[in-house]
């Protein structure tokens, strides 16, 4: 028999799109709930026009940016401003525990499927909703994407180097912050719901989750007016710190001194060079002044050394290090492969494809990806037979009504 | 929501913000740490002015909805009164090296006896077995292994991590979405439950579409500054206005909008407002298909215009029409954004010298059950009375051998 999942039964409608609604109900989908995953065929989510394409063709279904956080669940493609498609959104709302979306502020209610529309057909219905700026204020209709949200909260002010301008992280940076909150709450949403019998909306502003990602130097500024830019790899307290270059291609190795001890074992680690036996390097401040003339002699050091073998070295000393490490990299990483991360499943268009896997294991079963994102409106039929337990006349009266794509 | 769970919170630094959140909804979280007082109270920034012990802005920041006690989990008395916390809890989060509390006769094993329902979730930097498992790791190294250095920063440089510290956070959070996770599972075979996060993995999800680039197309995406990578057409998103940067994504619906904007300043002859059918501009350059006007030609319009402009003026007008115009903030310009304060989402923090900070308020909105921030990080072995008291009904001579002396 199959092991029990933790949110098996749970029912699910996705009209989200994008990063952050999908992905935090892939929690809940990898974990056991049936979600239907609603999608407009124009516009398209905008993550089945981006790559990475499957052996870099272009297409839809060819994407693993949308089927990375669609997997396990069910594809309807539905338009909502059809009214027949509207009263399957509506018979959806009503078979669901959550429901989850992510337009601007005021769109669900113009649709006719708001959170009072929601309770009305579904009293105990837990509704989350998600956007840049939150539900209200002056910038509530704020249409951006993470980048716009990663820029406002600061993180492009933090990335990078000093006399260059920002950098910015990789693309949507509070994407990959805010679906971990917002399915926690979720989830104790829905524990409360089950003693209870209570459900709820909940507003969840993505900047106002990821903003607590820089609360410490938000305090700090607030106190004493010192701010916080970007330096590279540096920090303020520690040194030396940074990636290294390494032989070969564009290989790098992290190493990060943050105590008296690492400095100790780094120097043993190179040998024991007479550069660094100076008394100017002894102390954290000498090293953070004198940063620059450290780099240079590391990187003198490690220039010509494989990385994967340097970073073993200094990790045998004890030194915190860490190879700079491509998606290439991942794949081969033995510690994921320990870890079973890579699911490789089965894609209807793009054949078997590398799934990422979860970033905790609980122990005792096999949680990961359970099956592979749906190509566009590859459920329709399921959802609408099985799901809604919708009879050929009702199905056949849907597709002529143009509301199933 | 979690008024009914007590969560015991171990962590050393690693892990504090998964049990503030399930505070912040509602849990009672009593932050356990040794007699020395947590790692995390070592870590920078530091309140200036504070007691020793309570100067670290991170534990402050991270530990707000706690209790604070010490155990000296050394002495048989302190892991006496950890077994009595474990046998009402819900849930306990630690972050030590693997293997610390089984050496210590308290790992999941000896938990699940006394507590047939705990949720054990251990924060590690690669997980708590394999071959990295004992690995040194801090930010900067996990932020390497994790993947996302790889495509940060300028090509002619070293890759760059996010230089606030961010690893652990992600952990943390994670952790918060795995204890919950795993207490549905209980929920559902009434067995107690042992949760592993690691947080490289936590950082690999920050990659989004890097994760699984090479298998799926061949190869990696690079490091290219802030060029937006879109495979037929790359471009940047950061552009230097007058007072600093702004991140602008020009696609077709945003240059439909400023392209007037252009015109209006005489930055590019009125013709181009009716040369092109800008709302599917960008459809027809990632797709390669002829467009009026070059990508660079497009791109050297906004440059130019955005160059006589604030972030503040950019952001407004973008607002009032409806594009997405968003402003390099540091610290400051973040505090003044009207948004925030009229959404009342700031909070005012008394901090231990004596001063108040601005913090960040409730992380999300609830209709029915709203989040609040009852206390601030408590000081070391602030509430051992209450707790060990009253909890566990130690007398003060019990009390003194189970903290180590630190009755506080």
């Amino acid at each position: 028999m199959a092991d029990p999942l933790p949110f098996d039964g749970l029912k699910v409608i996705d009209i989200s799109w994008v990063l952050v609604g999908p992905t935090t109900v892939k929690y809940l989908a990898d974990h056991g709930a049936t979600v239907v995953r609603v999608e407009a065929a124009t516009p398209l989510d905008i993550l089945r026009t981006a790559g990475p394409f499957k052996d870099g063709i272009p297409g839809p279904d060819r994407t693993q940016f949308f089927a990375e956080f669609n997997a396990s669940k069910l594809g309807l493609c539905l338009d909502l401003k059809n009214p027949a498609g509207l009263d399957i959104a509506k018979r959806l709302i009503s078979w669901a525990d959550v429901y989850i979306e992510s337009f601007r502020p005021g769109i669900v209610d113009s649709l006719g499927i708001g959170y009072e529309t929601a309770k009305r057909l579904n009293p105990s219905i837990v509704m989350a909703s998600t956007c840049l700026m939150g539900q209200t204020g002056p910038a509530a209709a704020f249409s951006g994407y993470g980048f716009h949200a990663a820029s406002i909260a600061g993180f492009y002010e933090t990335t990078g180097w000093p006399d260059l301008a920002p950098d910015g992280p990789w693309v949507a940076y509070t994407d990959g912050v805010s679906p971990r909150i917002l399915a926690a709450t979720i989830m104790a949403a829905l524990d409360h719901r089950r003693r209870t019998g209570q459900g709820q909306h909940i507003d969840a502003s993505q900047l106002e989750m990821s903003l607590h990602f820089l609360s410490p130097q938000i305090m700090d500024y607030s106190t004493t007016g010192r701010g916080v830019t970007r330096n590279g790899n540096r920090s303020q307290y520690f040194a030396p710190q940074g990636a290294y270059p390494c032989a070969g291609d564009d290989q790098w190795c992290a190493i990060a001194v943050e105590t008296p001890e690492h400095w100790q074992a780094l120097i043993l680690a190179m040998g024991s060079p007479a550069w660094a036996q100076d008394t100017k390097f002894d102390s954290m401040e000498g090293r953070l002044e004198n940063h620059d003339a450290i780099d240079q002699q590391i990187s003198e050091w490690t220039k010509n050394q494989d990385p994967k073998a340097l970073m073993q070295s200094l990790l045998s000393h004890g030194v915190p290090a860490g190879v700079v490490q491509r998606s290439s990299d991942l794949e081969s990483d033995p510690q994921l492969a320990h870890r079973n991360y890579f699911r490789h499943l089965e894609h209807q268009e793009m054949g078997t494809v590398p799934y990422a896997g979860h970033q905790f294991r609980i122990r005792g079963y096999d949680n990961g990806p359970r099956f592979p994102a749906p190509v566009l409106g590859q459920h329709n039929e399921q959802v609408l037979r099985e799901v809604l337990g919708m009879t050929d006349d009702e199905v056949t009266e849907a597709v002529i009504a143009e509301a199933i794509i | 929501m979690l008024s009914p769970y007590t969560v015991l919170d171990l962590t050393g630094g690693h892990g504090d913000l998964a049990s503030m959140l399930l505070g912040d909804m509602g849990a009672k979280v009593i932050k356990v740490e040794p007699p020395a007082g947590s790692a995390g109270r070592g870590e920078p920034p530091f309140i200036e002015g504070g007691p020793e012990l309570e100067r670290s802005l991170p534990f402050f920041a991270f530990n707000r909805n706690k209790m604070g006690i010490i155990l000296d989990l050394e002495a048989e008395a302190g892991r006496n009164a950890l077994r009595g916390l474990v046998e009402t809890a819900d849930f306990i989060f630690e972050s030590g090296q693997p293997a610390t509390l089984d050496s210590l006769g308290l790992g999941f094993d000896v938990l699940k006896e006394i507590n047939p329902k705990i949720i054990h979730v251990a924060i590690s930097a690669y997980g708590c077995d394999g071959p990295y498992a004992d690995y040194a790791a801090s930010d900067l190294t996990i932020a390497a292994m994790g993947g996302p250095m790889s495509l940060q920063g300028v090509p002619d440089r070293a890759p760059v991590r996010i230089s606030v510290p961010q690893v652990w956070l992600h952990a943390g959070s994670e952790a918060a979405t795995a204890a919950l996770t795993a207490h549905a599972l209980m929920l559902r075979t009434g067995e107690a439950q042992f949760v592993d996060v690691s947080a490289q993995t936590a950082m690999i999800a920050t990659m989004l579409q890097g994760i699984s680039a090479h298998a799926i197309q061949g190869q990696d995406y690079q490091r290219a500054g802030s060029l937006l990578q879109l495979g037929q057409a790359n471009l940047p998103v950061v552009f230097e206005c007058a007072d600093g940067y702004i991140v602008l994504i020009p696609s077709g619906p945003t240059l439909a909008v400023i392209v007037p904007w252009f015109v209006e300043d005489g930055v590019v002859p009125e013709s181009w407002i009716e040369g092109e059918i800008w709302p599917t501009y960008h459809v027809r350059l990632l797709q390669g298909q002829p467009v009026s006007y070059s990508a660079e030609e497009v791109l050297a319009a906004i440059t130019k215009y955005v160059a006589n402009y604030t972030k503040n003026h950019l952001l407004e007008r973008g607002l009032r029409e409806g594009v997405a115009l968003a402003p390099v903030n540091d610290i400051g310009d973040l505090t003044g954004f009207q948004q925030l304060e009229e959404r009342g989402y700031w909070m005012t923090a008394p901090l231990p010298n004596g001063l108040e900070a601005r913090a960040p308020g409730l992380v999300v909105r609830l209709s029915e059950t709203p989040m609040s921030v009852k206390s601030w990080a408590p000081a070391l072995g602030e509430h051992n009375g209450q707790v060990l008291n009253s909890m566990l009904g130690l007398d003060d001579t019990e009390i003194n051998l189970a903290t180590g002396g630190k009755a506080g």
